[in-house]
């Protein structure tokens, strides 16, 4: 996204094209930091064991697909993409649902002690799943729900609250109130403006808290363990510590399931990277 | 139009919200109910853990559920494999949440004694004493212990040995070292050699913790012998009397040689494995599963082999503790409150003689069940075998025969020996207080 | 709980069928906040409850509660040496975060910013991280630092660099393994996981820094950095104020990618508060004391934002605590 229309040149030519080397020297310094890790795993993702062995760090001579073939070859791991995928989408059609109903009251009508109770509702961001998990997870077992993914999918909802209503109430502010004093002329119920007008409008912001609730869900990792014990029911990074423990030895397949599992969240970040990055920001930059 | 939609709307949540209770009543596992008295012909599941990840070892496991199940139609085996660390945090939960499963690994000693006195685990002694004591009269009578407290038996043990020096024996050679050394002394003064020699003469994964402590137990064992230990294990003794300070003060000899890989405070115990099978490094201390561990951990696959030697820990020269005195433990399976008489039968079968020769022949174990040694053919784990057998003191890990939280203190505070944060003098009174809050009353 | 809609005076306060505006939007309330506070009452507030109680109580957490203690599990938690060493640490990763990994995403924000041709590519990249799990971040970054040079890239860098006669010979490193470096070895997988994200705040925040003004300022005669300093800044003040708000509460809470690269190790130098009430509660059997841990993270945290919040006179997070 460069604009394509040159700017009124400001300062001499050499001296820009100085600066844009130095901007490029020093950006490129940083991207070194990000990609290197990761170019990493996959030169040893696609390593014999003893290549790796012998010569970790080199581009792969021949690169061994078989790596790969011989993990997704394994019915465990697309049981695992199926798992989590399963326990992804509900869990974020819980979270958008619940949380924009909430947002609504709190954005478009105001009644005593709403601050009291959006404080309340907010209190998750301050008690994140990692800190809460014990009593978490005592209180989805007290519901029976231990070992089966809706104990997970339930908890994650709730912890997934907090996050999305912030940044949907503050969409939903933003949207102005003769809008909704129209649709109440027209003979809108409250619903009926929240579902019909409301939603279609904050549409952005809906998938932004989506993606956000995705890569929640997606990444978690203690909650799951503790919560669920049967294999066939494990997500994905529940795998990956299981497979780090069994495989831990042969460095090269860990790390072709490490970027096995990373693919998932990639694939998801270049197709919603815009929406990450305005849910990111929405909430934050208001006011 | 609009109420109706909203009302629409309104059963939809309430849906979802009976949707979660629905699930609730469903869930509820079968292994709730209790205990019956009888095995019956009722379906029963019983729910197994364990953390044999690796995978012939996982296969063996999960044939004999298979063939469990199939001469008792009415049983279903669930298995669930969890590598280690996880498995630690996951049996927690759910014994702290009051559910544990049926049969799960245990190490016996301090962590399953907690359980058993929270009333979480099932004693079995009855089952052991049936008969005549039939099932009792299979096992050898140590291991057995392990798994005992207050005289009741909440579980069995399938593989027991002992921690020593795993050797390089080619390396050993090279460094004009002739034979293993006896004493302490001998055994630093080999050190030097191998250094010289330009190999790693040790190699620890301190990072993991536990690795490290096997050296300050075995040198208070080597020191102070069993009296020491059972009386500042008793409280009438401390573990700051003379022997346990001494024994860091032995380790920390040896640390100042620096025996060990760059980086060894961080390492894994994988890691450790993998630099002996490899031939980087001379030697480890390590339990009867390091000739696998190391094989599986190596580049080739195939480990040292016939290279791999096995030596007792070195006496110390002054010590009242024997050379036959060992250290060490091994794998066990704890037995859930509510297991039904089924999981007992099974774990009776996993422990049958033809079984446990079956696990000896993979090389995964040491049997505990008498007449199985013959499936033990390794040299290696044979002079183990034999040094295990003529223990008179055999001593349990620290790290579990202590109550837990003392088990903690030990290995980081023997880490903090390692780092040169600690003198041998902290490192006995940081294990002497934790076990005076926990144990002493 | 009265309702009153902040549009009667605007509609008609009778609909022509059925309830009253006023009772429809009493309905409305109870019906759209229940499913939300269902869930978080019993998900989230419930348990907190919980929390405080266990934290009152001696207990392993086997068996029923029997030892109520009263506050003798925050008695030693004060006063024990444990505790203030994850907080200091905590402390380290907060400040870490606010005097480096805030201020190079600002510098990275600006350089992108600048009508660069490709920075679309850059942005990506650098926020990439952002979207991997704690597990597969906390096992590359392991990896990374491993201290043999023969399987840990950082060391294998330093020992070619070593092999140069030109440059000055850095000696390969302990990393994770040496208990002075390891934080900051935690710390930098950290920052690659997270700066990403504050860089993206303050580009969108640059967004809305109108141009005009910084033209303004050169045709004044500033230069470049009087132009940042005395311009950009102040008037990328919420996207500041933002990042370091999350900074700070992220800080306190961090746990995943540490606890899967050190475990709180080696000799305690990894360990922040939230990895200390895992050990605590989970490891050394002792689920009231962790409860107490964890009583204490939140209170800080409640602190830290409320205090956060006066200071920068900014109520947008926490409604108006």
């Amino acid at each position: 996204m460069m604009r394509s229309i040159p700017r009124k040149d400001r300062g001499s030519s050499p001296g820009k094209f100085w600066r844009r080397l130095l901007q490029y020297f020093v950006l490129s310094v940083f991207l070194l930091f990000i990609v290197v890790p990761i170019v990493m795993v996959v030169f040893g993702a696609l390593k014999s064991r003893g290549e790796y062995a012998t010569s970790p760090y080199t581009i792969p001579d021949p690169p061994r697909w078989e790596n790969f073939v011989r993990i997704l070859q394994g019915e465990s791991i697309w049981l695992m993409l199926l798992n989590s995928l399963v326990v992804m989408v509900t869990t974020v059609i819980g979270v958008v649902f619940f949380a924009s109903l909430a947002a609504f009251v709190f954005s478009r009508v105001r009644f005593r002690g709403q601050t009291l109770l959006l404080n309340v509702a907010l209190l998750g961001l301050m008690f994140p799943l990692s800190i809460a998990i014990l009593p978490t997870y005592l209180v989805v077992r007290e519901l029976g729900l231990i070992d089966s993914l809706w104990g997970l999918i339930l908890a994650q909802i709730a912890f997934g609250l907090a996050t999305s209503i912030l940044i949907l109430r503050g969409f939903f502010t933003a949207v102005p109130s003769e809008l909704q004093d129209a649709a109440y002329i027209d003979g809108c119920s409250s619903f009926g403006f929240f579902w019909r007008i409301l939603l279609p409008l904050a549409r952005p912001a809906l998938s932004a808290v989506a993606v956000l609730a995705m890569l929640g869900s997606w990444n978690g990792y203690f909650f799951p363990l503790v919560v669920l014990n049967s294999e066939k029911l494990y997500t994905l990074p529940l795998g990956t510590m299981q497979y780090v423990g069994q495989y831990g030895s042969e460095e090269n397949m860990v790390m072709a399931f490490l970027f096995l599992t990373m693919i998932p969240a990639l694939i998801l970040y270049v197709f919603a990277e815009r929406q990450i990055v305005s849910g990111l920001t929405a909430g934050a930059l208001k006011g | 139009m609009q109420k109706a939609k909203t009302l629409i709307w309104v059963v939809v949540l309430m849906f979802c919200v009976s949707l979660a209770s629905c699930t609730q009543g469903a869930e509820v596992p079968a292994t709730e109910e209790p205990a019956a008295e009888e095995a019956s012909g009722e379906p029963v599941t019983i729910e197994w853990w364990h953390i044999s990840t690796a995978e012939d070892h996982k296969a063996l496991w999960q044939e004999m559920a298979d063939e469990f199940m199939a001469d008792n139609p009415n049983v279903t085996i669930n298995i669930t494999v969890l590598e280690n660390e996880a498995f630690k945090t996951k049996l927690t939960t759910v014994m702290q949440s009051g559910e544990p499963p049926d049969i799960f690994q245990s190490w016996g000693g301090g962590v399953m004694n907690e359980y058993a006195e929270a009333g979480l685990l099932q004693d079995i002694t009855p089952a052991l004493d049936a008969d005549g004591g039939a099932w009792r009269e299979t096992f050898s009578p140590g291991p057995l212990s392990v798994y005992a407290y207050q005289g009741k038996n909440y579980g069995v043990p399938w593989d027991m040995g002992m921690v020593g020096f795993w050797y390089n024996k080619q390396l050993f050679a090279d460094a004009g070292i002739d034979a293993p050394p006896q004493t302490w002394a001998e055994l630093l003064e080999d050190v030097q050699a191998l250094k010289d020699s330009g190999v790693i003469p040790i190699a620890l994964g301190e990072g993991d913790k536990w690795p490290g402590h096997y050296y300050w137990t075995y040198l208070a064992t080597r020191i102070g012998g069993q009296d020491a230990f059972n009386a500042a294990s008793s409280c009438s003794g401390s573990f700051t009397d003379e022997p346990f300070v001494e024994a860091g003060v032995k380790l920390q000899e040896l640390i100042d040689l620096e025996p060990f890989q760059d980086g060894y405070l961080g390492a894994t115990y994988g890691d450790e494995a993998t630099l002996v099978g490899d031939g980087k490094a001379a030697m480890e201390l390590m339990g009867q599963w390091a000739p696998a561990v190391e094989k599986d951990n190596s580049a080739s696959g195939e480990g040292l082999g016939d290279n791999l030697g096995f030596f007792l820990f070195p006496a110390v020269e002054g010590g009242s503790g024997e050379l036959t005195d060992a250290m060490g433990g091994g794998n066990g399976f704890g037995i859930g409150r509510d297991a039904p008489p089924e999981a007992i039968e099974f774990v009776k079968f996993l422990t049958s003689k033809e079984n446990q020769i079956a696990l000896a022949e993979i090389n995964v174990g040491l049997p505990v069940v008498k007449g199985s040694e013959e499936g033990v053919s390794d040299p290696n784990l044979l002079m183990v075998q034999e040094a295990r057998d003529k223990a008179v003191y055999f001593q349990l890990y620290y790290d579990q025969y202590l109550a837990p939280a003392t088990g903690e203190v030990i290995k980081d505070a023997v880490q903090g020996l390692f780092a040169s944060t600690l003198t041998p003098e902290d490192v006995a009174q940081q294990l002497q207080d934790s076990h005076v809050a926990e144990s002493c009353q | 709980m009265s309702a009153i809609s902040g549009h009667e005076d605007t509609v008609g306060l009778q609909r022509k069928r059925g309830l009253s505006r006023r009772n429809q939007d009493r309905l409305t309330i109870v019906l759209f906040l229940l499913p939300a506070f269902i869930f978080i009452f019993t998900f989230q507030i419930y348990p907190m409850i919980r929390s405080v109680y266990y934290s009152l109580y001696e207990w392993s957490g086997f068996g029923p509660l029997t030892d109520y203690v009263g506050l003798a599990n925050f008695e030693r938690l004060f006063t024990g040496r444990e505790f203030w060493d994850a907080v200091w640490h905590t402390a380290l990763i907060m400040i870490w975060s606010l005097a480096l990994q805030l201020p190079l995403a600002l510098l990275l924000a600006l350089l992108v910013e600048r009508d660069l041709p490709g920075r679309g590519f850059f942005r990506s990249i650098f926020f990439m991280p952002y979207v991997l799990s704690e597990v597969i971040i906390g096992q590359v970054w392991i990896k990374m630092f491993k201290p043999d040079p023969q399987f840990g890239f950082i060391n294998a860098v330093l020992e070619w660099f070593g092999n140069l006669p030109v440059i000055p010979q850095i000696e390969t490193q302990a990393w994770l393994a040496d208990p002075k470096q390891a934080l900051a070895c935690a710390f930098v997988a950290l920052t690659w996981q997270f700066f990403g994200l504050h860089m993206l705040l303050y580009i969108a925040g640059l967004q809305n820094v109108p141009r005009e003004l910084e033209e303004a300022a050169r045709i004044d005669g500033a230069n470049e950095l009087q132009t940042i300093w005395n311009i950009t800044l102040p008037l990328l003040g919420n996207a500041i104020r933002t990042s370091v708000y999350l900074s700070l509460l992220g800080s306190v809470q961090v746990f995943g990618v540490i606890w899967v690269m050190a475990r709180g190790g080696p000799i305690g130098a990894t360990e922040t508060m939230s990895t200390y009430m895992y050990r605590s509660a989970f490891l050394k059997f002792s689920l009231g004391y962790g409860s107490a841990v964890a009583v204490v993270i939140l209170v800080i945290s409640l602190i830290l934002s409320t205090v956060y919040q006066r200071v920068v006179g900014q109520h947008d997070y926490i409604g108006g605590i």
